[in-house]
C-alpha cells in the first residue's frame, strides 16, 4: 500500500513532478552524451594509436629503446618474421629500422626520428600511404626519397621534391649525413607524431647505417584487439631476448587518458546529478510541507517512522527513476545516430584536437559498460535527496502536524 | 464492565509568556468498555486536548493514563505509534482520509499496517462497508464522496483495526443535519451491537442527545459527568 500511496502521491502535482522527471532525464542525457563522446574519442584515439602509430604489439632488442643506438638490432629477423606470420593471432607484420637524427634544410633544422620502412608492409600496419596529402609517395627508380609530416613540412617550408639533409649516427658510432628529396607529405591525426617522424626506404637506410638486413622494430597488427595482452605475454615467453610490449606500454599517455576519462566521466555524471539532487530535495520538501496534516494523520493512525521514511524514499526513487529510462532512451537514440553518422568536431578546433592525437570526426558510443555505475549514482542521488525531506517528515509530531 | 481508559489526575500545561496555562487541569477520568461518551464544553475548554492525551497523541505534564491497565504516558514515541495502531481508532473533524487512496484502500491501509492477511482484510472491509452503508462507494476516491460519506469511511477506518475504543473529535462539525444523523445512527448501532466504545468531543446538540454519558469540561476541568442510564457523577 505504501508503494501505491508513494506512486499516486507523485502525480498529485503533475507539473511539478514532470519538471523534476524531465530535469533528471535531461541531466542524465547530458551526462551520458558526454560519456558517449568521451568513449567515442577514446576509441578513436586507441584505434589511431594501434592502426597508425604503434600497432598492437612491438618487438625490439632488449636495450634498443634505452638510447636508440643503431647497433642494437633484432637478430635473425627473417626467421622471426616467418614465425610471427605463422602465428594465428597475427594479422599484419611490419619491420622498421629506426634512428634518431637531425633534419636540415637551407631554412633551418629539426630533430627527427628516421624510420626505415618497407612501404608495402608499413602501409598494411599503419596505413602510411593513405595519409599522404601532397605528392605520390615512394616512386620506383628514384633514390633517397623521404616522406615527411605536414607539420614538419610547414615548419621547415618543405614541398615535394625539396631537398633536405638527414644526419644521424650509424651502427659503428660514425656520424653520417645523407641528402634526401621529399617524395610526399603525409598528415595523420597526431600532429606531434607528424612533426617528429620521417620515413625513408629501409633498403636505403640500412646500408647507410651499416646494418645489413638488421631491423630495430617489428610492429604487429593482431586479428583481435582483445588478444593484445595475451599474445604479448606469449611472445615475451617465446622470445625472452626481445622486449615485447603491447600498445598500452608503447603509448602510456593513451592508457592514462582512458583511465582519467573513465574517472572524469563518473565525476561529470555525479556533478550533474548532485545539481539535480537540489531540485529533487526542493520538490520533496514542498510535497512534505503540503502534506503535513496528512502525514500527521498517518502517524496518528499508526504509521511508524520506518514506513514513513520508506514512503518519502519511494516517492523520491519514483521521481528519479521515471526520469532515468527517459534520459537513457534519449541518450541511446542520439548516440546511436551519431555513432552511425559521426560527429564532426572540426569547428571546435581541428588543430587543437590533432595536437592531442584525436580525430575531429568522433563516433560517440553508448557507454553500456557504465550503465550499472550510472544507475548506482542515480540511486545514490535518490537516496541522498530523500534523507533531508524524510527527516523533516520524521521530526513531525502527529499532534502538531494535525493542527496544520 | 471493564475499565478501558483510566486517567489519573492528568494535567496539560502550556506556557504563554512564561505564565503556565492549564489546558487540562487535574482531570480524573474512567471510561468503561462499551460507553458512548460525549465530551462537551465551550471552545478552549480542553476537549480536543483531552482526546489527544487519551489517544496518545500528546503526553500529560502531570498524572498518567492507562489503557486496559497499560500506562501509555511512559511509552516511547515508537511504541506509542504501534499502540495506537492496535488499540485506538480515530475520527477527525475534517475526515482526513488519504486522498490518493480509494475508500476501500483507506480502510485496508490500517489493516495492512497491522499485518492482517488479505483474506481477513477483505472480509472485514465487506463487513465494515455494509455497516456504514457504502458498499457501492468502495472504489471511490475521497474527492468523489460527500462529507457525510467521507466521515462514514473514516469511521470504518477507525474500526478496521478492531480498536479498544474510538476517539472522534467533533465528527459532525462539518456535516449537514441528514449526514450527521446518519453517522450517529451508524456509530450508535456499532456501539450497541459490537459494544465498541466511542468518545466524542462535540458542540453538537444532536451528538450530546444521543450520548449515554456526557462529560462537561470548562477551563480544563471536568465540571460535570452525567451518565444517562445508571451513573451520575458531579464534580
Amino acid at each position: 500500500m505504501i508503494f501505491r500511496i508513494a506512486w499516486r502521491n507523485i502525480w498529485r502535482n503533475k507539473i511539478r513532478s514532470l519538471v523534476i522527471l524531465l530535469s533528471v532525464a535531461i541531466g542524465l542525457f547530458a551526462g551520458i552524451a558526454v560519456l558517449a563522446l568521451y568513449k567515442g574519442m577514446m576509441n578513436s584515439r586507441v584505434r589511431t594509436v594501434i592502426y597508425s602509430e604503434t600497432g598492437h604489439i612491438q618487438l625490439h632488442h632488449k636495450t634498443f629503446k634505452n638510447d636508440y643506438e643503431a647497433r642494437f638490432v633484432i637478430s635473425n629477423p627473417e626467421k622471426l618474421l616467418q614465425e610471427l606470420r605463422k602465428n594465428e593471432s597475427v594479422k599484419q607484420v611490419a619491420t622498421r629500422t629506426i634512428t634518431q637524427g637531425m633534419l636540415a634544410t637551407t631554412t633551418g633544422s629539426a630533430g627527427v626520428q628516421i624510420n626505415g620502412i618497407d612501404p608495402a608492409m608499413e602501409n598494411k600496419v599503419s596505413g602510411l600511404l593513405q595519409k599522404i596529402r601532397v605528392g605520390s609517395g615512394f616512386e620506383p627508380g628514384k633514390k633517397n626519397q623521404v616522406l615527411i609530416g605536414k607539420k614538419l613540412a610547414d615548419k621547415m617550408k618543405l614541398k615535394p621534391s625539396s631537398k633536405l639533409v638527414l644526419t644521424f649516427t650509424d651502427a659503428d658510432g660514425n656520424i653520417i649525413s645523407a641528402a634526401f628529396r621529399v617524395a610526399a607529405i603525409y598528415q595523420s591525426e597526431n600532429t606531434p607524431m607528424d612533426e617528429r617522424n620521417v620515413y625513408v626506404q629501409q633498403t636505403e637506410l640500412n646500408p647507410i647505417l651499416n646494418l645489413g638486413n638488421g631491423i630495430h622494430e617489428i610492429a604487429l597488427i593482431l586479428k583481435q584487439d582483445t588478444a593484445t595482452h595475451t599474445v604479448a605475454k606469449q611472445l615475451q615467453q617465446k622470445y625472452p631476448d626481445l622486449l615485447v610490449e603491447p600498445w598500452q606500454n608503447l603509448s602510456p599517455e593513451t592508457e592514462l587518458m582512458i583511465d582519467t576519462v573513465d574517472i572524469t566521466s563518473y565525476i561529470i555524471i555525479g556533478i550533474i546529478l548532485f545539481a539535480l539532487a537540489f531540485g529533487i530535495v526542493n520538490t520533496m520538501l514542498m510535497a512534505i510541507l503540503e502534506r503535513t496534516q496528512e502525514i500527521g494523520v498517518m502517524m496518528a493512525l499508526g504509521m511508524n517512522r520506518i514506513r514513513l521514511f520508506l514512503l518519502v524514499f519511494l516517492e523520491t526513487i519514483f521521481l528519479t527513476l521515471i526520469g532515468t529510462p527517459i534520459g537513457l532512451g534519449i541518450a541511446w537514440i542520439v548516440t546511436s545516430y551519431y555513432h552511425r553518422n559521426g560527429l564532426n568536431l572540426e569547428s571546435m578546433g581541428k588543430e587543437m584536437m590533432s595536437n592531442f592525437g584525436f580525430s575531429t570526426l568522433v563516433y560517440p558510443e553508448f557507454p553500456t559498460e557504465k550503465l550499472l555505475g550510472i544507475m548506482g549514482i542515480v540511486l545514490f542521488t535518490a537516496l541522498a535527496s530523500c534523507i533531508y525531506p524524510a527527516l523533516k517528515a520524521l521530526r513531525l509530531r502527529p499532534i502538531e502536524a494535525l493542527r496544520k | 464492565m471493564s475499565t478501558v481508559i483510566d486517567a489519573h489526575n492528568i494535567s496539560k500545561i502550556y506556557n504563554k509568556e512564561n505564565i503556565p496555562v492549564y489546558a487540562i487541569n487535574n482531570v480524573h477520568l474512567h471510561i468503561n468498555q462499551g460507553e458512548f461518551t460525549a465530551l462537551v464544553g465551550p471552545s478552549g475548554s480542553g476537549k480536543t486536548t483531552l482526546l489527544n492525551l487519551i489517544g496518545g497523541l500528546d503526553k500529560p505534564d502531570e498524572g498518567k493514563i492507562e489503557i486496559n491497565g497499560i500506562d501509555i504516558t511512559a511509552m516511547s514515541p515508537n511504541k506509542l505509534i504501534d499502540f495506537r495502531l492496535r488499540n485506538i481508532g480515530f475520527v477527525f473533524q475534517s475526515f482526513n482520509l488519504i486522498p490518493v487512496l480509494t475508500a476501500r484502500e483507506n480502510v485496508e491501509f490500517i489493516m495492512q499496517l497491522q499485518g492482517i492477511n488479505k483474506t481477513e482484510r477483505e472480509a472485514r472491509i465487506q463487513t465494515l462497508f455494509r455497516q456504514i452503508g457504502l458498499e457501492d462507494k468502495m472504489d471511490s476516491r475521497p474527492s468523489q464522496l460527500s462529507g457525510g460519506q467521507q466521515q462514514r469511511v473514516a469511521v470504518a477506518r477507525a474500526l478496521a483495526s478492531k480498536p479498544q475504543f474510538v476517539l472522534a473529535d467533533e465528527p459532525t462539525a462539518n456535516l449537514d443535519t441528514a449526514s450527521a444523523s446518519n453517522l450517529l445512527d451508524i456509530m450508535a448501532l456499532l456501539n450497541k451491537e459490537e459494544n465498541i466504545t466511542f468518545i466524542f468531543s462535540t458542540h453538537d446538540a444532536r451528538v450530546i442527545e444521543r450520548a449515554r454519558r456526557v462529560i462537561t469540561l470548562v477551563d480544563g476541568r471536568i465540571t460535570s459527568d452525567t451518565a444517562k442510564v445508571d451513573t451520575h457523577v458531579q464534580h
